[in-house]
């Protein structure tokens, strides 16, 4: 076991697709691999990647496909003549620009107000000493053992009567609290414990000198959170905002159950999921799986770009063997 | 002074987040899981009856139970052994980062959209998944639509889904190994699979355990992809226990009783963690904490 600095903080580092990987992982590129436990190996791979794939390729066929050949038995899998117009038909007969601007709004609110909160209290928990600080890190670890489920019923009531939220009065009633705006899709993520870990592991080797050389400067402690902290922070603040952002792309349950009072306010994978009713007829089949691909887009092409970032955000947290 | 208050200022908005959006719904939660609320009749406390009718009266309930326990251990017992096998593969492979970026795909992917595409890949007679056994002469079954073969399909499908989380953190666990260790076994005429399975196995059974303890709590806890690909069909096959909740509470409206069940299957969760986490700190819980 390698005892590393940059290994205890980010251990997704060693992943290797990292620049920094480390002497052994380079070594084991260059030994000449034996032929025959070699070719296996790739033909275990291949076989992986075509099953992880196959859906992906299937979503994008299927939705170029015209209505007699989405009917065919067998079934036909290259579509003579793609149908690019069922991408337009899917803003057109589905609110999907509307769903698109949701899911946009929401996702991009929440990962700013959580790298704020979870840089702010991961600084605290990472450069101060002070009562508590033991108890509340244990908290947090501990708090991430509690399913989100458990949370679904009071916090639907907690948004939906807040007192002078979205029409309601002092008792929570009349209107319908925060449920009736974006707020109630954002506040229930505003923190995550996840996040708060993730910060603090990263902040705890920031040079205490640095702060202590900012305060004699006379820098009251706000000004040395935005302008030391944060920019020493940007790797780890870039991890999580990519993470955070696919994560809550992709959120669905909580957007469900949120968006049942105000259903303008769905955001994508909730839009597709709660129109299937309206495609059980086989011939609308194109039509969904164009919405799929619409939904996955985005991110996909994010996540592609973006990857390295998103290796570390889920390795962060874990331990190192 | 000032010193003194500072870290809590960072701390604040957590604070204040974890009052009002983390205690105070669990205090609400156990305090409906005691009456008979439902949205828009009158209610009042009703004790343990709630749980007393989940565990004994309700013609469902243990039944998810078992389901949720099948679909957690199943999956499990599937993932960690075949995304151990992919990471493994992985570190002794060139073009990893290609490799990875392959097996991740699935995790940047939302469920529903998932969900729905493997709906049309086992359906039986359009389906991808039949066609291609129907050219191996094989009959293919109704995966989603046979009561016998729902939850397993569901399994894969998960399995599918969260191979690449796994991998990854098991390929982080594998990185970290000394290679030198393995230089000197091969030296010393050790052949692959004594390598795989008396020197990187123990190394790695760290994250082996952590990598199990997240996948359990996942697996109990999971429901959106029953909920899209068959709602808890056929015959009540595929429902587990978190989303019987979830439609009691949000499709009957009988909140009372759901948080109840929320409550129960959370107590078992905890159970299961607390005896894993035993385990965690006998192989060594470095690091975390």
């Amino acid at each position: 076991m390698r005892p590393s600095a940059e290994v205890a903080i980010f251990p997704g580092e060693d992943v290797g697709v990292s620049p920094h990987a480390s002497a052994p992982v380079a070594l084991r590129g260059r030994r000449p691999p034996r032929i025959t436990g070699g070719l296996l190996k790739y033909v275990f791979l291949s076989l992986g990647a075509v099953v992880m794939v196959v859906p992906f390729v299937d979503m994008l066929l299927g939705s170029l496909r015209t209505v007699p050949e989405r009917l065919a038995r067998p079934p036909i899998y290259l579509p003579a003549h793609p149908q690019w117009q069922n991408f337009i038909r899917v803003f057109h007969d589905l609110p999907m620009a509307q769903w698109l601007t949701n899911s946009v709004m929401v996702t991009t609110s929440i990962t700013i107000i959580q790298l704020l909160t979870s840089s702010a209290a991961g600084y605290a928990l990472a450069k101060f000493r002070f009562r508590g600080r033991d108890l509340i890190l244990r908290c947090i670890l501990g708090a991430q053992m509690f399913p989100f489920f458990l949370f679904l019923i009071p916090m639907f009531f907690i948004l939906r009567f807040w007192p002078f939220a979205g029409g309601n009065s002092w008792l929570g009633q009349g209107g319908a609290g925060f449920l009736s705006s974006y707020a109630g899709l954002i506040l229930p993520f505003a923190v995550s414990w996840y996040g708060i870990f993730m910060m603090r592991q990263f902040m705890v080797s920031i040079p205490d000198d640095l702060l202590d050389a900012a305060r004699v400067d006379g820098a009251s402690e706000l000004r040395i959170f935005f302008t030391v902290v944060l920019p020493l922070a940007r790797t780890a603040l870039a991890t999580l905002s990519i993470f955070v952002f696919i994560y809550q792309w992709n959120e669905v349950i909580w957007s469900m159950t949120a968006t049942r009072i105000a259903p303008k306010l769905q955001t994508v994978p909730v839009g597709i999921f709660l129109m299937r009713q309206a495609f059980t007829d086989e011939r609308t089949f194109s039509l969904q799986q164009a919405s799929l691909v619409v939904s996955v887009i985005p991110v996909l092409i994010l996540f592609l770009f973006l990857q390295r970032y998103y290796v570390r955000g889920v390795t962060a947290g874990a331990v190192k063997g | 002074m000032r010193n003194r208050l500072t870290p809590y200022l960072f701390l604040s908005p957590a604070l204040l987040y974890a009052a009002i959006f983390f205690l105070l719904p669990l205090g609400l939660a156990l305090t409906l899981a005691f009456t008979n609320f439902q949205a828009f009749a009158p209610h009042h406390f009703v004790g343990l009856h709630n749980f007393s009718y989940l565990l004994t009266r309700d013609p469902f309930f243990l039944t998810t139970v078992r389901n949720t326990l099948v679909f957690a251990v199943g999956s499990l017992a599937l993932a960690i052994p075949l995304s151990l096998l992919v990471a493994y593969t992985i570190s002794r492979s060139r073009f990893k980062a290609f490799w990875r970026c392959i097996f991740w795909l699935p995790m940047a992917t939302n469920v529903v959209a998932v969900a729905f595409e493997w709906k049309f890949l086992l359906d039986g007679p359009t389906g991808l998944v039949n066609h291609l056994l129907d050219l191996l002469h094989l009959p293919g079954p109704g995966w989603l639509s046979n009561p016998h073969l729902a939850l397993l399909s569901v399994i894969l499908v998960f399995v599918w889904m969260t191979l690449g989380s796994n991998m990854l953190l098991l390929s982080a666990g594998l990185e970290s190994l000394d290679e030198s260790t393995f230089e000197a076994a091969r030296i010393d005429g050790a052949n692959a699979v004594q390598i795989f399975t008396r020197i990187a196995l123990p190394l790695l059974r760290p994250t082996l355990l952590f990598v199990m303890t997240t996948d359990l709590i996942i697996g109990l806890s999971s429901f959106p992809l029953m909920l899209v690909m068959t709602e808890g069909g056929p015959a009540q096959s595929t429902t587990v226990t978190a989303l019987y909740m979830y439609q009691m509470a949000f499709t009957d409206l009988r909140l009372g009783r759901a948080s109840a069940a929320a409550f129960i299957l959370f107590l078992l969760i905890f159970a299961i963690t607390m005896v894993q986490l035993r385990l965690l700190r006998k192989g060594g819980l470095e690091g975390y904490a």
